[in-house]
């Protein structure tokens, strides 16, 4: 799920900024060295909306850097166990498929796959049911529930199950659900 | 596997964590909304700037793109308020706006901390739905 919320950070910038633009400056650096980041606390921060405010520099011994916190909104993209969302399937194996929900990536094992779906290999690997009715593959959109989260230092890793009513296939590839 | 900020978290009962607790939650809709207009500005201001996006901004905006439900900014504007005005949380408003669920079952298997504790009963859930597709219908 998106959020927009309140974060706050400190800056350290050197002295050659100091000036009129100073504020631009720290702008720019916190876009910079936010935007595209991501903590397994807030989760993935996609774009900073507005800076709210910008505290007293606080100089640092000895190397002359000031420190400036800074409070911003932004909009982050937060998975949580439990979500139901939507995604799109970016490949697909006999151990399962990936699928994509913005910047995270959610594996589906084979486990986590209906009984009636099986795996079938060939120039499109897709996991489809015996009648040909429902057929995962490539670019497919599928609903589905997360069921566990993984975090390294620079993403989030989630797990997803489409083995529940109302999930699984809503839309073909390239096709609008 | 660690679990991202404590063990207790579970969206299908709320349970968020304290940072995301009161936070505001986005629709898809809404946030390809602010997306775009942010990479119209930032095109506007330089001639490169397909370079200064990172790789998390993009994806999120393909991934809007391709599942807001709803085009028009009034469109979400009267989804939020009918959605809003049956007292659902947040988080639950959202889901619901990025998943539009056809009937009521859909709607409890999809968010099933709608059904607990008699806060909804089916009519209600039924009235919702029903408002929310007039919405889509005429957008």
């Amino acid at each position: 799920m998106f959020f927009h919320i309140i974060l706050e950070r400190n800056l350290q910038l050197h002295p050659r900024y100091f000036g009129p633009h100073l504020r631009d400056k720290l702008v720019s650096k916190l876009i910079h060295d936010v935007e595209g980041t991501c903590s397994g606390r807030h989760g993935f921060v996609v774009a900073v909306t507005a800076v709210e405010n910008i505290g007293k520099g606080l100089i640092r011994d000895g190397t002359g850097y000031v420190t400036f916190p800074v409070k911003y909104q932004c909009v982050v993209f937060r998975p949580f166990k439990g979500e139901i969302l939507e995604s799109v399937v970016t490949m697909v194996n006999k151990m399962g498929f990936f699928a994509e929900a913005g910047p995270v990536q959610i594996f589906v094992s084979n486990h986590l796959i209906p009984d009636d779906m099986a795996f079938q290999a060939g120039d499109v690997p897709c996991y489809e049911t015996s009648d040909g009715s429902v057929r995962i593959q490539k670019d497919s959109e599928v609903r589905l529930k997360i069921v566990g989260t993984r975090v390294d230092a620079t993403e989030i890793f989630c797990i997803g199950t489409i083995k529940d009513d109302f999930l699984g296939l809503t839309g073909d590839p390239g096709g609008a659900a | 596997m660690a679990s991202t900020g404590g063990e207790e978290e579970d969206a299908s009962e709320l349970k968020l964590g304290e940072d995301f607790l009161k936070a505001k939650c986005l629709m898809n809709a809404e946030v390809a909304l602010i997306l775009e207009k942010k990479f119209e500005t930032l095109q506007q201001l330089s001639e490169d700037a397909s370079s200064q996006f990172s790789q998390v901004f993009e994806k999120s905006l393909q991934y809007v793109k391709r599942f807001s439900r709803y085009q028009n900014p009034e469109a979400v504007k009267q989804v939020r308020e009918v959605l809003s005005r049956n007292q659902l949380a947040e988080f639950e408003v959202c889901v619901i706006g990025n998943l539009c669920p056809e009937t009521v079952e859909e709607a409890k298997a999809l968010v099933p901390s709608i059904a607990k504790k008699d806060r909804m009963d089916d009519e209600q859930i039924e009235q919702m739905l029903a408002d929310l597709a007039t919405i889509k219908k005429y957008e």
